[in-house]
C-alpha cells in the first residue's frame, strides 16, 4: 500500500478556472517526489491542497491510508517549505524553528535539543540568534529548511525553495537538500520548474502541463522514454528536434521520408507502424546527442552556428527550412563547413495528432 | 559646486524650521518656569532662572524694609517696601516664587537692620512652582488632565477596532466596493471636526453623551477611524498570507496564528495609527469647546486660562503639561516603530 495516494485530484478555483484535473498519484515512504512543469501548470495548487491549505473540489487523498482531505492543516502531521520561504521576520531564527514544537507542547530542554540539531544539519547554528532580516537568502531557505524537519513530518512539501536563489548557490543548496534528505528520510515532494533541479533530486519525476500530468518517472524515463511530445520539448537542454516524416513500406521494410532524408526504420514501434500508420505522417524526435555528425550519415547540412560549452559544442544547422540543434564532440569544428549527419537509434516516434508516443 | 549650494540651502531650510519650533518652545518653558516678576522682566532670559539676587535695605525714617531684585542689566531696582515679615513672606512666595518661612525672613532681614548696611542674598526659587500652582489656582486641571487622558484612551481604542476592522477587510476580503470604502472612508478626513461638532452636538444631547469624554472620543474617532483604516490595510496586505500559512501548517490554529503571527507583525501599524489618534484627542479644543460643558480636557482649559493676562506663566507650566505626555507618547511609538519596520 502506499504511503501518499492522490486519486482522481480535481480544483477548480471560483466554479471557473481548472487548475488541477484528474490528478493520481501513489508516492511510497521515504521517496522524493519532483512536480516539474511550466508556469501555471498547477503545482502550487497541488502542493496546497496536499498541506490542507486549499480545499479539494474533487477525489481523495490519503495518507498512511487515512483520507486527510477533510483535515485541516494542523492535523496532518506535514511540514513545508514556501517559495518565499516564510520564515517569520519577528521572531529570531531559534524562535521560528521552536514554533511548531512549542505549539506541541515539549519540554525545554528536549525542545533546545531538536533545534540545536537540526541547526547543526542546516548549518545555521551561528545564526539562531538572529533575527531573519539579518540573514542572506540562503540562510534564510536553510532556517526554513530547519524548520520544517524539526518537526519530523510525515511528509515535507517544498515549493521552488531555491528559485530566489543565485545560480551558484541553488547548485550547492540543491545538495545540500539531497544530502538532508539522505539523512532524515522523509518523505519529500519538491516543486520546481527547473529541469535539472528535478533531474538531479528526484526518485520520480511529476511532469505537469496545463493541470493535467503527462508523465510519471524517472528521469532516465522522462528524459529516453517521454510519453508526449510535450515532455520531449520541455525537458533536456537544448530540448529535442522535431522532423514530420512519412511512413511509408518498401520491399517489406518501413522507411520514414523526409524533404531532406529518407530513411530505413528497425525500431521496436516497426508493427505498429505498419499496422496504424502506413503513408501518413508521424512525429520523429532525436535528441541533440543523438546525432552522428561526419561519421557516415544520410543528411547534408551546414553548420550555421557552433556554440562551443568546454567539453562539447552544441551544432545550430538547418534541415528542411527547421531549426535543429546538436550536440558534438567534434571541438575543431568551424561554422560554416558542411557536415554529414546520421542519427543512432535512440529515437521516438509521436502520434501527430494525439502528441502521445507511438509504442 | 552646485552640490554644496543644493546642501547649504537644504540645511538653511532645516535650521530654520527647527529654529521656528525650537524658539517658542524654549520661550514657553522658561516662561513656565519664571515667577510673576521674571514674566515682566525686558530683555528676557533664554533659560530659566534657578535664583534671584536679593538686596536689601532698612529705611530707619520710615522704619521699613526696601527688598530689591538684581534684574537681567545687573541693576538692583526696588521692589517691595514692608515691615512685616509675613507680609514680606506673601510677596516672595507669589511673585518671586521663593518660598521661605518667616524665621528665615526674620533672621536674614535682621541682618540688614542690625548693621544698617545693604545686604545681599542669593535666594534660590521653589523651582516647580508654576506647576503645582497650575493645578491648585486652576482648580479643574487635575479633573480636566484626567478627562485627557480618558478621551485619549476610547478615542484609540475606537479607531483602532473599528478602522482595524475595516483595514483588515479591505485587504484579506472580497468585499464589494473596496475602493469606495477605502476613498471615501479617507474623505471624512477632509471635513474639519469642529463642522461635524454641530450637527453632533444635537445627536450626542439626545443620546445623553453631551459633556462626557465618550461623546468627545466618538468625534475624535471620525477622521481617525479612515486614517487607521488606511494605515492598516496596507499592512495587512504587507503581511505575506504565507507566513499566516506557514503557522497553520507548523501545527497551530487560526486563534493561534492571529495572536502569535498576524497580531505581532502589524503591531507597529496599529502603534503609528495610535499616535494620530492620540494627537488628535489631546490637542483638540474646538470639539471639546462645543462638546463639553463641565468636564473639560486640559487643552481646553489651557486655552481657556490662557485669556487670564495676570497668570501666563501658571498657564505655560500648563501647556508644558499639555505637551509632555505627547512628546513622551510619540517618542515611544517612534522607536518601537522604527525598530520594526529598519
Ligand atoms: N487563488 C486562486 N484563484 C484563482 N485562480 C488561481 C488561484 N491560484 C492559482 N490559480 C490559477 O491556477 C492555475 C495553477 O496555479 P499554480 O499556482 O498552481 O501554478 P504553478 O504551477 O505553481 O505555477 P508557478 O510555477 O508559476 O508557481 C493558474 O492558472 C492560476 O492562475
Ligand atoms: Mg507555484
Amino acid at each position: 500500500m502506499s504511503y501518499l495516494k492522490l486519486e482522481n485530484v480535481k480544483k477548480v478555483y471560483n466554479n471557473k478556472v481548472t487548475a488541477v484535473d484528474n490528478f493520481n498519484l501513489e508516492i511510497e515512504k521515504g521517496e522524493f517526489i519532483a512536480f516539474l512543469g511550466p508556469s501555471g501548470c498547477g503545482k502550487t495548487t497541488t502542493l496546497r491542497m496536499i498541506a490542507g491549505l486549499e480545499s479539494v473540489t474533487h477525489g481523495d487523498i490519503t495518507l498512511e491510508g487515512k483520507s486527510i482531505v477533510g483535515l485541516t492543516p494542523r492535523e496532518r502531521g506535514i511540514s513545508m517549505i514556501f517559495q518565499s520561504y516564510a520564515v517569520w521576520p519577528h521572531m529570531t531564527v531559534y524562535e521560528n524553528v521552536a514554533y511548531a514544537l512549542k505549539l506541541r507542547k515539549l519540554k525545554k530542554a528536549d525542545i533546545d535539543e531538536v533545534v540545536q540539531d537540526v541547526a547543526k544539519t542546516t548549518d545555521i547554528v551561528q545564526y539562531l540568534n538572529r533575527y531573519p532580516s539579518q540573514l542572506s537568502g540562503g540562510q534564510r531557505q536553510r532556517v526554513a529548511v530547519a524548520r520544517a524537519i524539526a518537526v519530523k513530518p510525515k511528509l515535507f512539501l517544498m515549493d521552488e525553495p531555491l528559485s530566489n536563489l543565485d545560480a551558484k548557490l541553488r547548485v550547492s543548496m540543491r545538495t545540500d537538500l539531497k544530502r538532508i534528505h539522505q539523512n532524515v528520510k522523509s518523505t519529500s515532494i519538491f516543486v520546481t520548474h527547473d529541469q535539472s533541479e528535478a533531474l538531479s533530486l528526484a526518485d520520480r519525476i511529476v511532469v505537469m502541463n496545463h493541470g493535467v500530468i503527462e508523465q510519471i518517472g524517472t528521469a532516465n524515463e522522462i528524459y529516453h522514454e517521454s510519453e508526449t511530445m510535450f515532455i520531449a520539448k520541455f525537458i533536456g537542454s537544448p530540448a529535442s528536434n522535431f522532423f514530420v516524416v512519412n511512413v511509408i513500406l518498401e520491399d517489406g521494410e518501413v522507411y520514414l521520408v523526409h524533404d531532406d532524408f529518407k530513411v530505413q526504420f528497425n525500431g521496436q514501434e516497426k508493427d505498429v507502424l505498419i499496422k496504424n500508420y502506413l503513408d501518413k505522417s508521424v512525429v520523429l524526435s532525436i535528441r541533440p546527442e543523438n546525432f552522428t555528425v561526419n561519421k557516415g550519415g544520410f543528411i547534408k547540412a551546414k553548420a550555421k552556428i557552433i556554440e562551443p560549452q568546454g567539453s562539447h559544442i552544441i551544432i545550430n544547422t538547418d534541415i528542411g527550412g527547421e531549426e535543429i540543434k546538436i550536440v558534438s564532440d567534434l571541438l575543431e569544428l568551424e561554422s560554416g563547413e558542411n557536415i554529414l549527419l546520421g542519427f543512432n537509434d535512440k529515437v521516438l516516434l509521436f502520434d501527430s495528432e494525439t502528441e502521445k508516443r507511438i509504442k | 559646486m552646485e552640490n554644496i549650494l543644493k546642501k547649504t540651502i537644504l540645511y538653511l531650510v532645516i535650521v530654520f524650521i527647527s529654529l521656528s519650533v525650537l524658539i517658542p518652545l524654549s520661550y514657553l518653558v522658561t516662561i513656565s518656569f519664571s515667577s510673576q516678576i521674571e514674566v515682566n522682566d525686558y530683555p528676557k532670559k533664554m533659560l530659566p532662572s534657578l535664583y534671584h539676587n536679593i538686596a536689601i535695605k532698612w529705611d530707619a525714617e520710615n522704619q521699613n524694609y526696601i527688598v530689591m531684585r538684581e534684574n537681567n542689566e545687573g541693576i538692583f531696582k526696588e521692589l517691595y517696601i514692608s515691615s512685616k515679615y509675613d507680609k514680606i513672606r506673601d510677596y516672595m512666595k507669589t511673585q518671586l516664587n521663593i518660598d521661605m518661612t518667616t524665621e528665615r525672613i526674620e533672621k536674614d532681614f535682621n541682618v540688614a537692620k542690625d548693621t544698617g548696611e545693604i545686604v545681599e542674598y542669593k535666594y534660590y526659587k521653589s523651582f516647580f512652582n508654576n506647576y503645582i500652582k497650575f493645578f491648585t489656582v486652576f482648580s479643574g486641571a487635575e479633573k480636566a488632565l484626567i478627562n485627557s487622558i480618558k478621551a485619549a484612551l476610547i478615542t484609540i481604542l475606537i479607531s483602532m477596532s473599528i478602522g482595524g476592522a475595516v483595514g483588515y477587510a479591505l485587504a484579506r476580503t472580497s468585499i464589494k466596493k473596496k475602493e469606495a470604502i477605502r476613498i471615501g472612508s479617507l474623505i471624512v478626513r477632509m471635513f474639519p471636526m469642529v463642522s461635524i461638532s454641530v450637527p453632533m452636538a444635537v445627536l450626542l444631547v439626545r443620546y445623553g453623551l453631551f459633556d462626557s469624554m465618550l461623546g468627545l472620543a466618538i468625534v475624535y474617532s471620525i477622521p481617525n477611524i479612515g486614517l487607521t483604516a488606511a494605515i492598516t490595510r496596507s499592512i495587512f496586505i504587507g503581511v505575506s498570507k504565507e507566513y499566516e500559512e506557514a503557522s497553520l501548517v507548523f501545527g497551530a490554529t487560526e486563534a493561534q496564528t492571529f495572536r502569535k503571527i498576524t497580531f505581532p507583525l502589524v503591531l507597529p501599524a496599529f502603534a503609528a495609527s495610535s499616535m494620530y489618534a492620540f494627537i488628535t484627542a489631546w490637542n483638540d479644543t474646538a470639539v471639546s469647546l462645543l462638546l463639553t460643558n463641565k468636564n473639560e480636557t486640559l487643552a481646553l482649559l489651557i486655552y481657556k486660562s490662557i485669556g487670564g493676562a495676570s497668570s501666563i506663566h501658571y498657564a505655560a507650566s500648563g501647556a508644558i503639561v499639555l505637551i509632555l505626555p505627547a512628546l513622551v507618547f510619540t517618542f515611544l511609538l517612534k522607536n518601537y516603530i522604527t525598530q520594526m519596520w529598519g
